[in-house]
């Protein structure tokens, strides 16, 4: 990324994520890739299995035994699934693999969200998120951030990513057209986002990386309209 | 972390080396060069693997301390693999630091063991026991917790304390076992065995008889005197004095405390210490000479007796008299014996301590270095001999633990 909107990016105000609730549903071990929700349970990516979780309880309600390495997306009916350097469309019922298409990144993938009938894919280290089409892979377009990228989310027509580069994290709010920064939430210090998705209402679920934990974020309000 | 980097990760983990290298071998990004140096030191290609996980250290940006430390800390592991004890300790120390202040403690503490471990290479055993002290055992992931035990039964047996060792190894199998890291188990393992080989040799009224290391430590803490062929010295229970620089004293007292209780002729003595089966005058006036420093070094322990024939020890505490061999004879062994202290030592002060010439000495240590009986550090003259390790420290099993997926 070029240094004008690094820039931009650092004169964005910053506020601070805002942690509802503490999911640990491996423990303090095991890795969370990552995260989606189905409008009743969260579906985290754990390495060898996708693991549903009951928002409410906190119980594990499904596992299911597929390869899972990175992000997770939920189209309304299937469960997609970024796998070494490709995308799996599951079925969620049986966890079948139905389809596979090439990941954009060719492996170096992280976030994975579905909108608007497509899917939209980070890029981790090359800070990129792209739109592909999900019965090919093709690319439709690409979004730069500057920050390396991980989880993927759409809230009400807004992108939002989330960000891990070392130490710090964030989740951010960029124009879906040139990728400026337009809204900052700084993670607490130590909680680092591997995965997200925004639940429809006010949460954004975050996957925690290797502490095996999944964590309920405040999403920004926004005035009525 | 991205996909293939976490499917990579997995692979490693489960020791599946090349599983995870396939999976990134073409990768150039810091993450990818750093799983790549890990599968490369576990399939044992330790330059490659120290290139790499440079390579990985160097390309992290300023944000990245914390996986920037682990690959130091990874690096440090392969070093130490190789047996390249001449790295910086300080940035070993630094990474482990800044892993600890970003709540890595389990890296952290493998940076802290790795210095232990090194210490113990290098001989250095006072400063290894304050860092291991430094740690609390307890705290320490079953893996990392046995090899921290491992080193220290290695200090106790370094210093004969054969029952702290054996507290130690227990503790460090089940650690190990826990741990189900195969290769640490057999370690644990192979130390316990070794402690019940026989360590030493009883010479004691013309008899001989084979000592396990426990059995070592009970005559020394007995009340027997004790003159002691492994390291150079007479002990009687707290009361030790050194005799490896005094090789000709030694010989002495060893003659005299073979031939306990009676005394031991003139030119028997002459025959042994000086080698030679003509004496003369000068060499009995050297006897006289040499068994008057004998007296006055000994003194607080035992006394020396003329006799019309020759001379006799007479302990001041009328005890037993026992002298301990190593346990076999020979040049070999008696600088293996030498050695199990764990310090190390100059070719020079090897040869001063068995009375042989450096060449001999050196031609032997080559020998012994040749079958892995002993390993040096340095180059001419700076060149130290120790006493292979105890454990081999399964190193690279641990590898994995250096790096767990960011």
């Amino acid at each position: 990324m070029n240094r004008k909107s690094e820039q931009q990016a650092t004169a964005m105000p910053v506020s601070t994520a805002e942690i509802v609730r503490e999911y640990a549903p491996l423990g303090s071990g095991g890795d969370i890739g990552g995260v989606t929700y189905d409008g009743r349970d969260v579906w985290a990516a754990a390495g060898s299995r996708v693991i549903a979780l009951d928002p409410a309880s906190g119980e594990i309600v499904r596992s299911l035994d597929c390869a899972a390495h990175a992000g997770t997306a939920f189209d309304g009916k299937h469960l997609y699934q970024i796998v070494e350097a490709r995308i799996d469309k599951i079925d969620p019922a049986t966890g079948d693999v139905l389809a596979s298409i090439p990941a954009p990144g060719q492996g170096g993938d992280s976030g994975l969200t579905w909108a608007e009938g497509s899917l939209w894919v980070g890029h981790y280290r090359e800070r990129k998120i792209y739109q592909i089409d999900p019965n090919n892979g093709a690319v439709l377009r690409t979004i730069e951030s500057n920050r390396y990228v991980t989880g993927v989310t759409w809230m009400d027509g807004e992108l939002w990513h989330g960000t891990w580069e070392g130490d710090e994290s964030e989740l951010r709010r960029i124009d879906a057209h040139t990728g400026e920064v337009r809204e900052r939430l700084a993670m607490p210090a130590g909680t680092n986002v591997s995965g997200l998705e925004y639940d429809g209402a006010d949460l954004f679920y975050c996957g925690g990386g290797p502490t095996g934990k999944i964590r309920a974020v405040r999403a920004p309000r926004r005035a009525a309209g | 972390m991205d996909s293939l980097i976490a499917a990579a990760g997995r692979a490693l983990a489960v020791g599946d080396a090349l599983g995870a290298l396939k999976l990134v071998a073409l990768r150039e990004d810091p993450p990818a060069l750093a799983l790549r140096g890990i599968a490369m030191a576990q399939l044992g290609d330790y330059p490659r693997a120290r290139d790499l996980l440079r390579q990985a250290a160097r390309g992290f940006g300023p944000r990245e301390e914390r996986a920037r430390a682990r690959c130091v800390v990874a690096e440090a592991e392969v070093a130490l693999a190789m047996r390249e004890l001449g790295g910086a300790p300080r940035t070993l120390t630094e990474a482990g630091a800044a892993l600890a202040a970003r709540g890595d403690l389990a890296n952290a503490w493998q940076a802290q063991l790795i210095a232990v471990r090194r210490l113990l290479l290098l001989g250095r055993l006072d400063e290894a026991g304050a860092a291991l002290a430094a740690l609390d055992a307890s705290a320490l992931p079953p893996a990392l917790a046995a090899v921290a035990e491992l080193a220290t039964a290695e200090l106790a047996l370094r210093s004969l304390r054969t029952a702290t060792a054996r507290a130690a190894l227990q503790r460090a199998a089940a650690a190990a076992a826990h741990a189900q890291v195969r290769a640490l188990q057999a370690e644990v393992e192979e130390a316990r065995v070794s402690l019940s080989r026989p360590a030493a040799r009883l010479i004691h009224g013309g008899h001989e008889q084979p000592l396990r290391l426990d059995e070592v430590e009970a005559l020394l803490a007995s009340d027997a005197l004790v003159v002691d062929a492994c390291r150079r010295g007479l002990r009687n229970g707290a009361a030790r004095q050194p005799l490896a620089r005094r090789p000709v004293l030694f010989a002495l007292l060893r003659a005299l405390a073979e031939g306990y209780p009676g005394d031991v002729e003139r030119n028997a003595l002459i025959a042994r210490v000086f080698r030679t089966r003509k004496p003369d005058d000068t060499h009995r006036a050297r006897l006289r000479v040499e068994m008057g420093r004998l007296r006055k070094t000994i003194a607080a322990m035992a006394e020396i007796e003329a006799t019309p024939e020759g001379y006799a020890l007479k302990p001041r505490g009328g005890g037993k008299v026992a002298v301990l061999a190593p346990p076999i004879d020979g040049e070999q062994a008696s600088l293996q014996a030498l050695l199990a202290d764990g310090a190390a030592w100059s070719t020079s002060a090897l040869a001063q301590a068995l009375g042989d010439s450096q060449r001999t000495v050196q031609r032997a240590l080559a020998e012994l270095e040749a079958a892995g009986r002993v390993r040096s550090i340095g180059r001419a003259r700076a060149q130290r001999w120790l006493a292979p390790s105890l454990a081999g420290f399964a190193t690279i099993l641990l590898l994995p633990a250096a790096l767990p997926a960011e």
